[in-house]
């Protein structure tokens, strides 16, 4: 197409301008409630603000916070919750491969382990609780099967109760991770499979040099969306299950914001925390585009 | 589109196998399957208790709870409250995407690409590195006391990544649609709703379906852009019951399952557009 030809045309002026005008109502709903807010969120994050009034302080605020032992207890709560990262990889990487042996009703199964997507980290959060309460299910567990000396009450001491949510996210992270991965051994290359079996190689050896490689793209979004998750989509089930504690035992960066603005009013310190959490995340999201080139 | 191509690679297994591995196999999913399940069974069996019953171990069985989170509870409501949320913030999304997926793919101007990557790149920003300038500037302008403030959040925060799906669904439609319609006279306006619109239906289903798990479950937009307690969504409802001091757990359990029903129902009838959703951006 001649590109020249295309822009004296009145025809094709009168397109640009449609969809310009198609474009324009999602672009300013972006702008005003996404764009905006991230902006002020900036600019917030040099100030002391209650809300209403702000008083510049400028990059002082910064400095106060990095000195703060709590903003870096929270961090290190962070850090902690991606030690779950390669569980949450690794156990639907194996349901995955399990379900990809077919075996009766493999269907039903996989329908089964992505239900729990469908539900609300609300709810999730409160079974989860009574699971890991002193009088809740884990317990009557261990003590029907025998181990009834080990006793455990996670959610009552600082690392016990991040243990719990780590394993409550691990758990809601099947489904989906499953669903990437059997996504992905369903573009396996059966030739390569079937070679690697003429040859006379285990399933284990199989997995391990045929498949594994085959999926890396699939494994590289799947630990993109679950470090996404441990960083940002928490909020719901650290508020339900602990709302951050005992102490700040649970509290997440995400869930420090929300404390921070909204439990101590400090809406300047809250804005500081979600832009640094920003900053974490779109560090994220550049490998993110790197791997997925999702805009083309 | 993921689910039919995972049938087509099921011939790599050796025929036969071995009976035995076969069973270890189906056991080892069977426990899985309980895993996965226990929540469900979970809020089913402790929400057909009463408090006491629940307290005590017994293996009683009563409505009462279901009756009590009916009855003295507004949990009629809050699941009204939900859905009126959804439904206003889910139009916005179709049709602002739609209109808008439709232009980047098939009316490109000079700087569209260019804004459809800044509204892609909005995708990137957390709720939470936005909320506190999000919460003030809504307030200020009086929006939290009702349910708009809610669903425009809830909206803008859903269109980014409704736009991207739409944008990549149009561009899979073959540009002569367009040129058809325009040379029978139709308006752009007339092509989008009469000839493009139509096709993409698949599509928008699958925005539909992805924004309703996604806004049905959230809480944290809910307990801050809804300040009017008669309008809470049930999340919100739940989660303020859970943090009562004296919770009664079956009737909690009750609520949590009726707050579940109409995402599990979702999930049991649209599995496909989730998975699909889900793996849009691997799948290319």
């Amino acid at each position: 197409m001649a590109s020249s030809a295309q822009a004296s045309s009145p025809l094709m002026r009168q397109r640009r301008r449609a969809g310009a005008l198609f474009t324009l109502p999602a672009t300013v709903f972006v702008l005003l409630l996404l764009g905006v807010p991230i902006v002020q969120a900036f600019y917030y994050s040099f100030t002391k603000w209650d809300g209403i009034t702000a008083i510049w302080v400028g990059p002082q605020t910064y400095v106060t916070e990095l000195h703060n032992p709590i903003f870096w207890r929270v961090l290190q709560n962070n850090v902690l919750l991606l030690l779950a990262v390669p569980v949450a990889i690794g156990i639907p990487l194996a349901i995955a491969f399990l379900l990809n042996q077919r075996v009766w009703g493999w269907q039903v199964f996989r329908s089964v382990y992505f239900l729990p997507t469908a539900i609300s980290w609300v709810v999730i959060g409160m079974v989860s609780l009574r699971f890991f309460a002193q009088q809740g299910m884990l317990n009557q567990l261990l003590s029907d099967v025998g181990l009834g000396f080990i006793q455990t009450d996670l959610l009552s001491t600082e690392r016990g109760a991040l243990l719990a949510v780590a394993l409550t996210f691990i758990w809601s992270m099947v489904g989906t991770n499953t669903i990437i991965f059997l996504t992905g051994m369903a573009t396996l290359d059966p030739s390569l499979h079937e070679a690697a079996h003429v040859d006379g190689a285990s399933n284990w050896q199989i997995f391990v040099h045929v498949t594994l490689p085959q999926l890396r793209r699939f494994i590289q979004f799947a630990l993109v969306i679950t470090v996404i998750y441990a960083f940002t989509a928490l909020f719901s089930l650290i508020f339900v299950m602990t709302g951050g504690g005992p102490g700040y035992g649970t509290t997440t960066l995400e869930f420090f914001v929300y404390q921070t603005g909204f439990a101590q009013g400090a809406f300047g310190t809250g804005a500081l925390l979600g832009v640094i959490l920003f900053a974490i995340m779109a560090v994220i999201g550049i490998i993110q585009i790197r791997l997925l080139r999702s805009v083309d | 589109m993921s689910s039919s191509t995972a049938e087509v690679a099921s011939g790599t297994r050796p025929p036969g196998g071995h009976r035995l591995g076969r069973g270890l196999l189906l056991v080892v999913m069977c426990l899985v399957a309980v895993v996965m399940l226990y929540p469900f069974w979970f809020m089913i069996r402790t929400s057909l208790q009463t408090q006491e019953q629940f307290q005590s171990g017994s293996r009683g069985f009563s409505v009462s709870s279901w009756s009590k989170l009916f009855h003295d509870l507004p949990a009629t409501q809050q699941m009204l409250n939900s859905a009126i949320i959804c439904t206003c913030a889910i139009l916005i999304i179709l049709a602002l995407s739609a209109t808008a997926g439709f232009a980047f793919a098939k009316l490109q101007y000079r700087a569209s690409t260019f804004v459809l990557l800044g509204i892609v790149a909005a995708m990137l920003v957390p709720m939470q590195s936005i909320i506190i300038p999000e919460y003030v500037n809504l307030s200020r302008l009086h929006l939290i006391t009702s349910y708009a403030g809610a669903v425009l959040v809830y909206a803008a925060l859903g269109i980014p990544f409704a736009t991207f799906l739409m944008t990549t669904y149009y561009r899979g439609l073959p540009d002569e649609l367009v040129e058809a319609g325009v040379v029978d006279g139709l308006s752009y306006v007339q092509v989008f709703a009469r000839l493009a619109l139509p096709l993409s239906v698949p599509a928008l289903v699958t925005v539909t379906v992805l924004q309703f798990i996604q806004i049905w479950d959230d809480l944290l937009i809910g307990l801050l852009f809804v300040q009017n307690p008669d309008q809470r969504p049930i999340t919100v409802g739940l989660a303020a019951l859970s943090a009562g001091r004296v919770t009664d757990i079956p009737v909690l359990m009750a609520g949590s399952l009726l707050s579940a029903i109409p995402a599990i129902l979702v999930f049991l009838f649209f599995q496909r557009h989730l998975v699909s959703g889900l793996t849009l951006g691997i799948s290319k």
